[in-house]
C-alpha cells in the first residue's frame, strides 16, 4: 500500500514536473532509431566494399570473374555508401535529435520524416548501389550514382528543408545556435550545389565540365560533411562538458569562413590542368584561407574542451569527438599545403591523396558523427551502449585509421618519387605493393570497430544510472552566470538592426555562394569555350558510335579512376606521356573523364601506342602482357577468349584506341611548334603560361608515335664477370617484364602470345645485332605488341641486350656458305624479296615504308636456319610476309635460306631501318 | 578576380572584428546562442532525467 502511494506521488510529481516545462517539443525517436541502424547496415556495407577494393591491389583476380563486383563498381558503391548511407543517416539522426533541442520546435512532419528515410534510403542508397552494381553510373567523383537517383536526392533535400529548417524559420529564434547555422546552411547549400555538380558536367564537355566537377568534388565535402559534422561538435561539446563554448562568435566567424572559402577550393584536385590558371590560383587561395578558417574553428573547440580532459577521457563520445577535432586541424592543413603548386605537383594522383580523404572521411567526420549517435543513442528513451564495447570500438577504429594514413601517405611519397623518374610506370604499382597490403589490412580494425560501435549500441543496459546522475546534478556555471544577468533583448534595444543581421548574413552567403560558381566554373568555362573555338582544329574528328559506346564502358567500369585523361602542365608528365592537354582536344568530352588519381598510366596519349591485338589481351587479362599489372581483367566483355571480343569489348577497345588522335592527326603540334619557341623542363613557366603549355614534348616516354634516331647503341659488357652480372640481371628483368609476351625461355610462348599478331619474337631462333636490339627497346615494334622500353635505366635496357644475346644458341650445323647456293639464293632474292627487304637485305625496300612491323634487316637479325626455312614456309601471321611455299620449290627456298644468313654484319651500303 | 575574392573576404572578416571590438552589444548578442542552447539542453535533460524510469511520458515514435 504504501509502495502504491509513493509510485503515485512520484507518478504525480513527474506529471506536474513535465507540464511546467510543458513547451518542450516532441523528438522522434523513432526516426531517430531507423536512421541510426540504417547509418550502421551501409556502412558496414560500404566497409566491406572499400576492404574488397583494397583488397584487388593485392589480388587484381579477387572476385573479378563479373562485372558486379569489378574494382570501378565497387569503388564507387564503396564512395557512394559512405557518403548518402553512412553519413547521410548519422546526420540525419542527429538532426531528428538536436532540430527540436536548438529550435525550441518539433520538427515539420512525423509523416514526412519517415517519407524521407524511406527514400533516402530506399530510393537513393540501395537502387544507387544496385543500378552501379549494374553498370549504370555517372563516372564523375562524388557523383557516381546515376541521374536518376540524382533526382531523389534533391527531392530528398527540399524535404530536409521543411523538416529540419522550417523549424527554425518558425521559431524566430533571435540566438540561433552556431550548430544550427551549419545545419542550416549545409541543406540549402547542398540542394543548392548537388544538381549543379550532378548535372551540369554532363551538359557541358571536358575542361569546363571539369571546373564544374571541381567544384562539386570539394562541394561533396565542405557543404554536406563539414557544416553537419562540425553542428555535432559544436553541439556536443557544450552538451558534454555543461560549458558553453569558448566563443559563438569566433564560431560564425568559422561558419561564415568556411561556407565563403570552401565552395572556391574545387579547382585545386586540377592543379597545372588545362583550366585557366586564374581559376586554379583562386582555388589554391581560397584553399589557404580555408586552411586559417579551420584553425579558427578547432581552436574554438579545443578552448572549449580546456580544463575537461577528464570528461574526455571518460566520456567516449566525446572522445571520439575529439579525435574528429584533431583529425580536422591535420587534414585541413594537410589539404592547404596540398593544394601548393611545389607539394601539388609532385603529391598529387598519388595514394598521399587516398590517405588524405580517408583522414577527413574517417578521422574528421565518421569519428565525430559517431561521437554523435553515441550521445543521443544514451539520452533517448530505452537505449543505452555498452561502453567497455564502444571503449574498444574507439581504439580499434583510431588504430586502424593511423595506421591506413600512414602507409598511403609514405606510399604516395613513393609513387610520386618513381613518378619523377624514368623508370617505366608499372614500377611504380610494384614499388607500392606492400604498402597497398598493410593499407588492405588497416581496413580490418576499422571493419571491426564499426562493427564493435554497432554491437555496443544493441548491448548495453536498458538504464544508465551514471548518465542519470550527471544530466539531473551537474548544474552550469555559464548558464547560471548568463541567466542571473539581465536578458538580451534590453541589451539590444537600441541594437534592433542586429536583428535582421542573419537576414543579412545569409544573403551574403547564397551570394558568395554563386559567387564561388560564377568565378570558378563559368567563368573559366568562358575563357575555355573561347579558347577552343580560337584554337580547335576545324578538322577535329568527332568519336564515332562505337567509340561513344565504348566511352560509356569505360566509364561504367571506373577506368577514369586509375588512368586520368590529362597530361599536365609539368616536366615529369610531359616526359612520360607527351604534350600537355589541350581544353580543345576535350570538345566532345560528355561527361569529362579527367581523374584525379593515377594508378595506372594517363591514357590521353594511347593512340597508336598499342596494337589492337595488345588492348584485347590486356582488357581480357592484364596480367597476360603486363606481369604485374594490378589492373583488373574484364573477361565479360569477351567471349571466352581475348580473341573474340564482345561488341562492347570492341567498343571499348575503339574508344581507347580513339584517345589522343584528334592531337596527332590535327598537325597541331608541329604548327604550335612552328610559332613558339621551345621549353625546357620550367614548370612554373609551363604552368602560369598559357602559350607553353602547347609546347609538344622532345621525346615523351611512353610515345611510339616515330622511330627516334636517338636511340643509343647498347653494348654489352666486355668484361666476361661484368657480363655475366649483367646477363643475370638482364635474366631478372626479362623475366619480370618480358615473359609474359616472349615466355620465360624467350621462345615466344608467353601467356599472352597466344592473343598477339603476330607472336611474340622467338627470340632463341635468331642472332640480333646490338643496333637491332637496342632499337627495338628503345622504339618498340611498329605493328606489333612490343612496346618502347626507353624509360627504363640504359642500364637495365643494356643488361637485356646481354641477356637476349646468351638465349641464342647457334645451329648445329654450319651454314654451307656454297658460293652457287648463294648466288642462286641472291637472284631469287632480288626477284621476290627485295621488294620488302631492300636489294641489299636491310629491310628497305620501296614497300618497306608502308609496312608495320617493318620488313626484317637481315643484316641486324640472323635467323637460324629452321626459323628461317619455317618462315619461308608459312610466313608470318600478322605481317606482310607470306608463306612462299607454293611459288618457291625447297631447293630454292633452301637457297633463300643460305643467303639471308649470309648477309647479316655490316652492310655492304648504308642502310636504315 | 581572385584579389577581389581575397580583399572581401579579409575586408568582411576585418569589418566582423572590429564591430566586435568597439561594440559591446554586439558582443552580448553574438555570445547568446551559447548560454540558451545550454538552457535548453538543461530543460530536455530534466524532462529525460524526470521520466527516465518510466515510459508513461514517452509515446511510440514521439515525446509526450
Amino acid at each position: 500500500m504504501t509502495t502504491s502511494a509513493q509510485n503515485l506521488t512520484s507518478r504525480n510529481e513527474r506529471v506536474i514536473n513535465t507540464q511546467t516545462l510543458g513547451a518542450l517539443p516532441s523528438i522522434e525517436y523513432g526516426l531517430i532509431r531507423a536512421h541510426v541502424f540504417a547509418s550502421l547496415v551501409t556502412l558496414v556495407i560500404s566497409v566491406l566494399f572499400g576492404i574488397l577494393v583494397a583488397t584487388k591491389f593485392t589480388f587484381p583476380e579477387f572476385l573479378g570473374g563479373h562485372g558486379w563486383l569489378t574494382w570501378g563498381r565497387l569503388r564507387y558503391n564503396h564512395t557512394q555508401g559512405i557518403f548518402f548511407g553512412w553519413l547521410g543517416n548519422a546526420f540525419l539522426a542527429f538532426f531528428y535529435y538536436v532540430v527540436p533541442r536548438l529550435a525550441n520546435r518539433p520538427v515539420l512532419s512525423r509523416r514526412i520524416g519517415w517519407f524521407l528515410f524511406w527514400i533516402w534510403n530506399f530510393a537513393v542508397v540501395l537502387p544507387g548501389w544496385v543500378l552501379v552494381a549494374a553498370g549504370f553510373s555517372q563516372p564523375l567523383e562524388w557523383a557516381e550514382f546515376p541521374l536518376v537517383v540524382d533526382a531523389f536526392v534533391v527531392l530528398a533535400f527540399i524535404l530536409m528543408v521543411f523538416e529540419f529548417v522550417l523549424p527554425f524559420l518558425r521559431a524566430r529564434l533571435s540566438d540561433l545556435y552556431v550548430s544550427a547555422w551549419y545545419i542550416i546552411g549545409g541543406i540549402i547549400f547542398t540542394m543548392l550545389a548537388y544538381p549543379v555538380g550532378n548535372l551540369v558536367p554532363e551538359l557541358v564537355p571536358g575542361a569546363r565540365g571539369a571546373a564544374f566537377s571541381g567544384l562539386w568534388i570539394h562541394d561533396a565535402v565542405g557543404l554536406f560533411v563539414t557544416p553537419f559534422a562540425a553542428a555535432i561538435a559544436y553541439y556536443l561539446i557544450p552538451a558534454t562538458t555543461r560549458r558553453a563554448i569558448f566563443s559563438h562568435f569566433l564560431s560564425l566567424v568559422g561558419f561564415w569562413l568556411l561556407f565563403f572559402t570552401y565552395p572556391l577550393n574545387g579547382t585545386h584536385h586540377y592543379v597545372y590542368s588545362a583550366i585557366p590558371m586564374a581559376a586554379q590560383k583562386g582555388a589554391i587561395v581560397a584553399s589557404v584561407y580555408l586552411g586559417i578558417a579551420v584553425i579558427l574553428v578547432v581552436t574554438n573547440w579545443l578552448l572549449s574542451l580546456r580544463g575537461s580532459s577528464g570528461t574526455v577521457s571518460k566520456d567516449v563520445p566525446l572522445r571520439f569527438v575529439w579525435f574528429g577535432v584533431v583529425a580536422y586541424l591535420v587534414v585541413s592543413l594537410q589539404g592547404s599545403v596540398q593544394a601548393l603548386m611545389p607539394v601539388n605537383r609532385f603529391i598529387h594522383f598519388t595514394d598521399w591523396v587516398i590517405g588524405h580523404s580517408h583522414l577527413a572521411m574517417i578521422g574528421f567526420a565518421s569519428f565525430i558523427a559517431l561521437g554523435g549517435i553515441a550521445h543521443l543513442w544514451q539520452r533517448i528513451p530505452g537505449t543505452r551502449y555498452n561502453e567497455r564495447m564502444m571503449n574498444w570500438s574507439f581504439w580499434l577504429l583510431a588504430i586502424g585509421l593511423t595506421l591506413m594514413v600512414a602507409d598511403l601517405t609514405i606510399a604516395g611519397l613513393v609513387e610520386a618519387q618513381v613518378w619523377q623518374s624514368s623508370a617505366p610506370w608499372i614500377d611504380s604499382v610494384r614499388a607500392v605493393g606492400s604498402y597497398w597490403l598493410v593499407r588492405t589490412l588497416s581496413g580490418l580494425p576499422i571493419l571491426a570497430g564499426f562493427v564493435l560501435f554497432w554491437i555496443s549500441l544493441v548491448t548495453g543496459p536498458k538504464l544508465s544510472e551514471a548518465t542519470k546522475s550527471e544530466t539531473s546534478s551537474e548544474a552550469s556555471e555559464s548558464v547560471v552566470a548568463f541567466e542571473n544577468a539581465s536578458p538580451v533583448s534590453d541589451k539590444l534595444s537600441s541594437t534592433g538592426w542586429l536583428s535582421y543581421a542573419y537576414v543579412v548574413a545569409f544573403g551574403a552567403g547564397v551570394g558568395f555562394f554563386a559567387l564561388s560558381f560564377l568565378v570558378l566554373a563559368i567563368l573559366p568555362g568562358k575563357e575555355l569555350e573561347d579558347e577552343i573555338k580560337r584554337v580547335a582544329p576545324v578538322t577535329m574528328p568527332m568519336l564515332t558510335a562505337s567509340e561513344q559506346r565504348g566511352r560509356v564502358v569505360y566509364g561504367r567500369e571506373g577506368c577514369a579512376y586509375c588512368h586520368t585523361q590529362q597530361v599536365r602542365s609539368l616536366a615529369a608528365d610531359v616526359r612520360r606521356f607527351g604534350a600537355p592537354t589541350e581544353p580543345w582536344e576535350t570538345k566532345y568530352d560528355y561527361p569529362q573523364l579527367w581523374g584525379t588519381r593515377r594508378i595506372g598510366p594517363d591514357l590521353s596519349r594511347e593512340f597508336n601506342l598499342h596494337p589492337r591485338d595488345w588492348q584485347l589481351a590486356h582488357l581480357y587479362n592484364p596480367r597476360l602482357v603486363v606481369g604485374d599489372s594490378v589492373m583488373p581483367s574484364y573477361p565479360w566483355l569477351f567471349s571466352g577468349s581475348p580473341n573474340q571480343p564482345t561488341q562492347e569489348g570492341l567498343d571499348v577497345l575503339a574508344y581507347i584506341q580513339s584517345l589522343g588522335r584528334a592531337r596527332q592527326l590535327s598537325g597541331f603540334d608541329r604548327q604550335t611548334l612552328a610559332s613558339s619557341v621551345q621549353f625546357e623542363t620550367a614548370d612554373m613557366v609551363m604552368a602560369s603560361e598559357p602559350s607553353a603549355r602547347a609546347t609538344p614534348p622532345v621525346v615523351p616516354i611512353a610515345m611510339v608515335g616515330g622511330y627516334s634516331l636517338s636511340a643509343p647503341v647498347l653494348h654489352p659488357a666486355s668484361d666476361p664477370d661484368d657480363l655475366q652480372e649483367e646477363v643475370s640481371r638482364g635474366r631478372t628483368l626479362f623475366a619480370v617484364n618480358c615473359a609474359s609476351c616472349h615466355g620465360s625461355t624467350g621462345r615466344g610462348d608467353g601467356k599472352a602470345s597466344a592473343s598477339l599478331l603476330p607472336k611474340p619474337a622467338n627470340i632463341t631462333a635468331a642472332r640480333f645485332s646490338d643496333e637491332r636490339l637496342s632499337s627495338v627497346l628503345w622504339n618498340g615494334v611498329a605493328g606489333s605488341a612490343m612496346p618502347p622500353w626507353r624509360q627504363m635505366p640504359t642500364e637495365d635496357l643494356r643488361a637485356l641486350v646481354a641477356y637476349i644475346h646468351s638465349l641464342h644458341v647457334p645451329g648445329a650445323a654450319p651454314s654451307t656458305q656454297d658460293v652457287k647456293t648463294l648466288h642462286e639464293g641472291k637472284s631469287l632474292f632480288g626477284a621476290n624479296c627485295a621488294s620488302c627487304h631492300g636489294d641489299t637485305g636491310a629491310g628497305d625496300g620501296p614497300a618497306a615504308g608502308a609496312l608495320a612491323p617493318s620488313p626484317t634487316n637481315f643484316h641486324l637479325k640472323k635467323p637460324t636456319e629452321e626459323r628461317a626455312w619455317d618462315v619461308l614456309e608459312n610466313g608470318v601471321p600478322g605481317t606482310a610476309m607470306p608463306p612462299w611455299r607454293s611459288q618457291l620449290n625447297a631447293d630454292e627456298r633452301r637457297a633463300l635460306v643460305e643467303f639471308v644468313r649470309s648477309l647479316y654484319g655490316p652492310p655492304q651500303e648504308n642502310s636504315t631501318q | 578576380m581572385i584579389n577581389l575574392i581575397v580583399i572581401l573576404i579579409s575586408a568582411i572578416m576585418l569589418a566582423l572584428l572590429l564591430v566586435w571590438w568597439r561594440w559591446p552589444a554586439f558582443r552580448v548578442w553574438i555570445e547568446a546562442p551559447k548560454y540558451s542552447m545550454l538552457r535548453r539542453e538543461r530543460r530536455f535533460d530534466d524532462q529525460i532525467t524526470g521520466t527516465r524510469t518510466g515510459n508513461e511520458l514517452f509515446v511510440d515514435g514521439g515525446h509526450a
